[in-house]
């Protein structure tokens, strides 16, 4: 864990000095006390404090090289698939409003289920049948307004 | 006892009725399948409570994670992997039995101690919460405010691994809840001029995102999507356990009372009471030579003490609005999302929906035997559910689940960064669930700071000065000062190791 706690800890101090900074700019209440900073300020001096010591822990912790046996046991090729997930989210957010639920739904469930090794044509049929049910689900029986998109539902 | 009826009257009406079973088999479903969590179904559960009646919504999550927590049980005993971490203290005792072919009464004591342990929880909340309710009463902003920072000084105590990097998981939730408008002055913080934030990060994307997609993040690196087992014969599990009660009944009220006492601190779950009944457990038994190879002891503590936690989660979260753990949490979302406010003033104003909420404990708990058996009987159809197909469609539902709070792909937005924070907090070592009471516990945190401050006229002596806000403020500065005493005593230890 030495240098990813170097990393991690480096990391929270950043967003400490972030929000301490920020919090420069807030108003304080009558009299001069801290108001809507305050908070902000404590979490500030908690998150470089709290930061630190992953850091000096990482710095002791880097003299021993310890090996992680976990990373190892996954295919080399499955570490672009949490990238993907993010990536297909991604595409939602863009997507969905202008082609529809269904549409990004199932071609965002085709993609992830192909790259998992679903055979194609099952990968297909499971992802239009899947976000046909999740539609039903929450359009008509939830009553939420899902993006129609190009279909026109 | 009008209440009692009255709760009694809301649980039994057949929409309710069938919100259990539903939520119940969902909850065995999900418990079942390895590397899915209680915490992971919870999540994906909250939109569809959102569009529930109080009642249905909280015994939903109530029947759906007593039988969760139970069907990590499953794979435990026959592919040797906990299906929940609440299993995993007892995993290789569970698998080494069924590999002496005894994998029929391993899950017959799953079942059934299960029961007992989420029936003694559930007798337990009953009898506490509505006492420690009363106490609760006479809190005022003090005391809240040391309530709040001793939920999250007791998570941070408790995560695993670095105390360090489990304080910087419980900062970043309390700094997520300080995004949006401010409560003293109105002022927007952290915002950038985004009118999305101006309302704060929503509590449920967040943690959907947390919990939910770090997890397909997680699941879609493995190698193994699919598990291969024999099936089980159902017909013979329960042979055979009455005398195993009988046996072990002390074993039963010891670890049912000590599970349930783990859910009452805040911050500590059902994994933290298997792994402390185990201990406890090994300690006592006469035969502690098997621990680890097949104690049938071991199964029993372990497992009565896991489900008579989740009961004693729910008491820090009804009377003080404080979760017991990351389940409870949820619970607490599910309360303001329903306009319901936890804390003592629920016992006087909502009394039929407390005794709804125990009623479910004892019902889901009874429901747990048939059910049980259901999930044992069909355990090698469950378990051969391709991972490859499941991952991606909790993803389509955790997507859609989060779009539909708010109707806003903002809020899906939300979803994947929390995701990303969460699996690379969690690929580092920092636990999440201290994200999520974060979350929760922000406000009520910095509320009561800032009445209690404005109240003294900033005289933070005030904090100290009546009699419970001094006994909570005292252990919640025992509780902090404690990781550097430990520290301090085994650096002691050592030296003195050296030195001989």
């Amino acid at each position: 864990m030495g240098r990813k706690d170097y990393v991690g800890g480096g990391i929270f101090i950043a967003l400490g000095i972030f929000i301490a900074a920020t919090s420069f700019s807030f108003p304080e209440l009558d009299g001069g006390h801290p108001g809507p900073s305050l908070f902000p300020r404590v979490l500030a001096a908690l998150f470089i404090l709290f930061g630190g010591i992953v850091v000096l822990h990482g710095r002791r912790s880097a003299a021993v090289k310890t090996e992680d046996s976990s990373e190892d046991e996954r295919p080399p090729a499955n570490r672009f698939n949490p990238i993907l997930v993010i990536i297909l989210i991604a595409g939602f957010i863009a997507l969905a409003d202008t082609a529809g639920f269904f549409i990004t739904g199932s071609v965002a469930l085709t993609i992830l289920m192909i790259r998992l090794r679903v055979p194609a044509l099952k990968s297909v049929t499971i992802s239009i049948l899947l976000v046909a049910f999740i539609y039903t689900v929450f359009s008509k029986g939830l009553r939420v307004p899902l993006p129609i998109g190009y279909l026109g539902w | 006892m009008d209440f009692l009826i009255q709760g009694l009257g809301m649980l039994m009406a057949p929409k309710v009725l069938l919100v259990i079973c539903a939520s119940s088999l969902y909850g065995l479903f999900v418990g079942s399948i390895p590397g899915l969590s209680a915490t992971l179904a919870a999540s994906l559960l909250i939109p569809f409570t959102f569009f529930m009646d109080p009642v249905p919504a909280l015994v939903s999550i109530v029947s759906m994670s007593a039988m969760a927590i139970f069907a990590g049980d499953i794979p435990a005993a026959l592919v040797r992997i906990p299906g929940t971490p609440s299993s995993a203290a007892y995993t290789h005792d569970s698998f080494a039995l069924s590999q002496q072919g005894k994998a029929e009464m391993v899950l017959g004591v799953d079942v059934v101690f299960s029961a007992i342990g989420g029936l003694m929880g559930a007798v337990v909340l009953m009898t506490s919460a509505p006492l420690l309710a009363e106490v609760a009463m006479k809190f005022s902003s003090f005391e809240y405010f040391w309530l709040a920072a001793l939920g999250l000084s007791a998570t941070v105590m408790v995560s695993r691994g670095s105390q360090a990097k489990g304080a910087l998981a419980m900062l970043l939730g309390l700094f997520l809840s300080t995004i949006g408008v401010d409560i003293t002055l109105g002022y927007p913080r952290f915002t950038f001029g985004n009118v999305d934030l101006l309302n704060g990060i929503s509590f449920i994307p967040a943690m959907i995102g947390v919990f939910g997609i770090s997890e397909v993040m997680r699941n879609v690196m493995e190698k193994q999507m699919q598990y291969s087992i024999p099936p089980v014969k159902a017909g013979s599990i329960f042979k055979g356990t009455g005398k195993l009660f009988f046996r072990y009944k002390w074993n039963v009220l010891r670890s049912g009372l000590l599970g349930t006492f783990i859910g009452i601190l805040p911050g500590a779950g059902a994994d933290i009471a298997a792994w402390l009944a185990y201990a406890v457990s090994k300690r006592a038994s006469k035969e502690p030579e098997l621990y680890g190879k097949g104690s049938i002891e071991a199964i029993i503590d372990s497992g009565t003490a896991n489900n008579s936690c989740l009961a004693g989660d729910w008491v820090p979260a009804l009377v003080f609005g404080i979760p017991g753990d990351s389940i409870t949490a949820i619970v607490i979302g599910v309360l303001f999302m329903k306009g319901l406010r936890p804390g003592p003033m629920i016992f006087e104003q909502q009394p039929q929906i407390i005794y709804a909420v125990y009623l479910a404990f004892i019902v889901a708990n009874i429901l747990m035997i048939p059910f049980g058996y259901l999930a044992v009987k069909t355990s090698s159809q469950m378990l051969r559910v391709p991972k490859n197909i499941l991952i991606p469609a909790i993803l389509m539902f955790a997507v859609t689940g989060a779009f539909a709070i708010n109707n806003s792909v903002f809020d899906v937005g939300v979803l994947g960064v929390m995701g990303i924070v969460g699996y690379f907090m969690e690929k580092n070592g920092y636990p999440v669930a201290p994200i999520v009471l974060g979350l929760v516990l922000g406000p009520i945190l910095e509320q009561n700071f800032m009445t209690s401050m404005i109240k003294s006229d900033w005289n933070l002596m005030l904090f100290f000065v009546r009699p419970i806000s001094a006994l909570l403020g005292g252990i919640t500065v025992i509780v902090w000062l404690f990781p550097i005493y430990a520290t301090f005593l085994e650096r002691t230890r050592k030296n003195s190791r050296a030195r001989h």
